[in-house]
């Protein structure tokens, strides 16, 4: 039984009914919003653990929604939207939002979102980020000691490999936008820096990921970020 | 050209002082000439008749050689006075006594104003004449110059310097932009440097006015530029600005910068024309396409809609009549009509971004390897009935790009090898760095394509030679699509026979280095 409370926000019937449909099918408790002033009453009354929300409500945009419920919560939100441009979806993740769904979406890849945060969740509640080492997986770093290790193995980093790694490991299961990423390690976001984040993350990717037989820690989103996915 | 200039420059030598002068000295040196012959010709008994026809010669003579007819009349009478004076009895006065001499003198007058009356006349006709020779061939010249401009500021270069070197001064040009002026054109007159003035704001502030005819110019002396309007009709394309130089425009040079000015109307009426007709016929076309579009989208949604509403009607009215195994047929032919119309909707959109041009596309440095890997998280589903190999390179490819499009080209040409390949056949993706461009193939070992149709699959709903195009589901949209974001991007794309015989769909990026910010 899945305890989660999810918050939907959508404002076509079909589509929120086939969310509830989907979430009920799968034992998860589930409020639902028509339009933004509702979700952020519900989202304030309720305090759900998750909320899903349609970028394109018919009161307010998605974006504010956000940025209201970021005022006083953390609660993961994934962004639902029907705008295939990319610069919505990073306006959203700027904003404070934790990962985003693109209309037409399958039932099966909503459902992965919702694990996703499911097990960030957990890890946020065991206390974790806030120890000195971090685990995922294989994948273990020492953040005292300045270390990263796969298998037990070292891990050969440049500094800005480590940094961007860990940057990754703190937002685990969020997608960072090009420009997070960037603000953070070099303090610009010039397209040069975008460029070289591109080669760095290859080249951190292929060192962690070489011997894993196809697991997958850091995931690419084209045209918006990267996320490490949390492995079990 | 040189020549007539400076013929012409001769002719225009005005009435000033100085020039009044020399004439005036010529004239009395030649009538000083005449009187010596005439008293030569008496002092040895010839006839009156010989000494009035040298001064008749004389005065012809001035008339040749003075810029103006004043002297021929003043000169025809002042010969009839000398004449009077020292060959007339009594010599050496002003008085006549035989009856006929009066008679004498006004024959004598009446010929000699008559024949340089006619030599002036000649003259001036042959300085017409040359006039009109220079001025048809310096039209003639713009008209070629003109003709071979293309472009607006071509059209205004051609003029300027034809201006410059008919008049040897500074040319300003403001072609017209709406109801302004675009930034003005200068063309300084060779050895001469250019004055700020000619275009300071205030000069440009009566440039526009003068557009708009709200300018006097006679009203206004501290002008450095004379301006005229570039116009056909009551429509002006822009102003002329001539740098006055504290000189004045003479008559014949006003009128043929008038008729430059004309052509060059008439080449920017032109040129106008043409390009309203292109945009026309680029519009018309586009529309063309769009109705193409249109009646394509509309029959090829019908039948993937048809099986969707049909499939679950069936599905509501009796769903409980069909076994396990029908319902989860029409459960996936609903499905896979659905994401047919969901890969349909994304390559119409990115049909739109396209047409609307450049302006369009962001473009960013991507990694090949991740581009392929996001194209194959899309792919159509029926990939499990074939197999998918990717070949891994070690070398980090880096191409700038639209990813969204990109990701689209890979996913129509990977659905197509799935589509137009029998199951269980082999595709494979690979890419590699060749000079200065990224390549990309996606080969078959499927059935291939005739030579005779490699060209023919990038047009716009070519789908292949198959008579029973329902059932494919095929707007022939996909790879038309996909050759013009290719070549949006700078590259090509193309399709060869694979070494295993089937297709091999090959497109081009031009690669990009990245200088690593540490």
């Amino acid at each position: 039984m899945n305890k989660l409370l999810i918050l939907v926000v959508e404002d076509d019937l079909p589509v929120r009914n086939l969310m509830t449909t989907t979430l009920k099918a799968h034992d998860y408790r589930f409020l639902t919003a028509q339009n933004g002033q509702t979700a952020i009453l519900e989202a304030s009354s309720h305090n759900p653990d998750l909320v899903l929300l349609d970028l394109g409500l018919p009161d307010m945009d998605g974006v504010e929604v956000i940025k209201k419920i970021r005022s006083w919560s953390n609660m993961p939100i994934i962004v639902i939207s029907a705008r295939s441009e990319d610069n919505d979806k990073i306006e959203a993740l700027d904003a404070g939002a934790d990962d985003y769904l693109t209309k037409p979406f399958s039932v099966e890849e909503l459902l992965a979102r919702i694990r996703v945060t499911q097990r960030r969740l957990a890890m946020m509640q065991s206390g974790q980020p806030a120890s000195a080492v971090f685990t995922n997986g294989n994948l273990r770093i020492d953040f005292a000691a300045g270390c990263a290790y796969i298998h037990e193995g070292e891990l050969h980093l440049t500094p800005i490999e480590y940094k961007l790694l860990c940057l990754l490991a703190q937002n685990i299961g969020k997608v960072l936008t090009h420009t997070y990423i960037t603000q953070h390690i070099w303090g610009t976001s010039w397209e040069n820096d975008i460029a070289s984040l591109r080669v760095y993350m290859a080249t951190l990717r292929k060192k962690i990921e070489k011997d894993e037989a196809g697991k997958q820690y850091i995931q690419t989103h084209i045209g918006v970020g990267y996320r490490m996915l949390k492995v079990e | 050209m040189g020549v007539a200039t400076q013929r012409y420059h001769k002719n225009e030598i005005s009435f000033t002082k100085a020039s009044f002068f020399l004439d005036f000295a010529k004239s009395v040196g030649i009538m000083t000439m005449a009187t010596a012959f005439g008293l030569i010709f008496s002092h040895l008994g010839f006839s009156e008749a010989n000494i009035i026809t040298v001064y008749i010669l004389g005065v012809l003579i001035i008339s040749v050689i003075t810029s103006h007819r004043i002297y021929s009349f003043i000169f025809s009478l002042i010969s009839v006075i000398i004449f009077n004076f020292f060959f007339t009895e009594p010599k050496f006065t002003l008085i006549a006594y035989d009856n006929g001499d009066p008679v004498t003198f006004l024959v004598m007058f009446l010929s000699a104003f008559m024949t340089s009356s006619l030599a002036v006349k000649l003259k001036t006709h042959a300085r017409f004449e040359a006039e009109r020779a220079y001025r048809t061939q310096i039209l003639f010249d713009t008209n070629q110059l003109l003709g071979q401009a293309e472009g607006r500021e071509a059209i205004a270069t051609a003029t300027a310097t034809q201006l410059v070197k008919l008049l040897s001064r500074d040319i300003v040009i403001y072609l017209r932009e709406g109801d302004a002026l675009q930034a003005p054109l200068v063309f300084p007159a060779p050895g001469h440097e250019c004055a700020a003035v000619l275009i300071s704001s205030d000069e440009q502030e009566k440039a526009l006015q003068f557009l708009k005819q709200t300018y006097d110019e006679n009203t206004d002396a501290s002008s450095v530029c004379l301006y005229f309007p570039i116009g056909m009709n009551t429509y002006s394309f822009g102003v002329v600005g001539i740098a006055l130089d504290e000189r004045t425009l003479g008559t014949f040079e006003k009128s043929i910068v008038l008729s430059i000015l004309g052509e060059c109307a008439l080449a920017l009426e032109n040129e106008k024309n043409a390009r309203e007709k292109e945009e026309a016929a680029i519009m018309a076309k586009n529309e063309q396409l769009q109705a193409n579009l249109l009646r394509a989208i509309s029959h090829d949604l019908r039948t993937p809609l048809t099986s969707i509403s049909g499939n679950a009607s069936n599905l509501l009215s009796n769903g409980d009549n069909f076994d396990e195994e029908t319902k989860r047929q029409l459960y996936t032919d609903i499905y896979d009509d659905a994401m047919w119309l969901v890969g349909l909707v994304e390559n119409l959109l990115a049909v739109t971004r396209i047409e609307q041009g450049k302006m369009n596309l962001h473009f960013s440095v991507e990694l090949m390897d991740e581009v392929i890997q996001e194209a194959l998280t899309h792919v159509n589903r029926h990939k499990a009935s074939h197999r998918l190999v990717i070949k891994e390179t070690d070398e980090l490819l880096l191409a700038r790009m639209d990813a969204r499009l990109i990701v689209q080209v890979l996913i129509n040409l990977i659905d197509n090898a799935v589509k137009y390949t029998p199951d269980g056949s082999t595709i494979t993706i690979s890419a590699w760095r060749k000079e200065n461009s990224i390549m990309v193939s996606i080969a078959d070992n499927g059935p291939g394509i005739a030579d005779d149709l490699k060209e023919q699959v990038f047009e716009m709903f070519y789908s292949g030679a198959h008579p029973i195009a329902d059932s494919r589901r095929s707007l022939g949209l996909g790879l038309s699509l996909c050759k013009s974001i290719v070549m949006a991007h700078g590259g090509s794309i193309w399709v060869q026979d694979s070494p295993d015989q089937g297709a091999d769909f090959i497109f081009t990026l031009p690669a990009e280095e990245v200088t690593l910010h540490e």
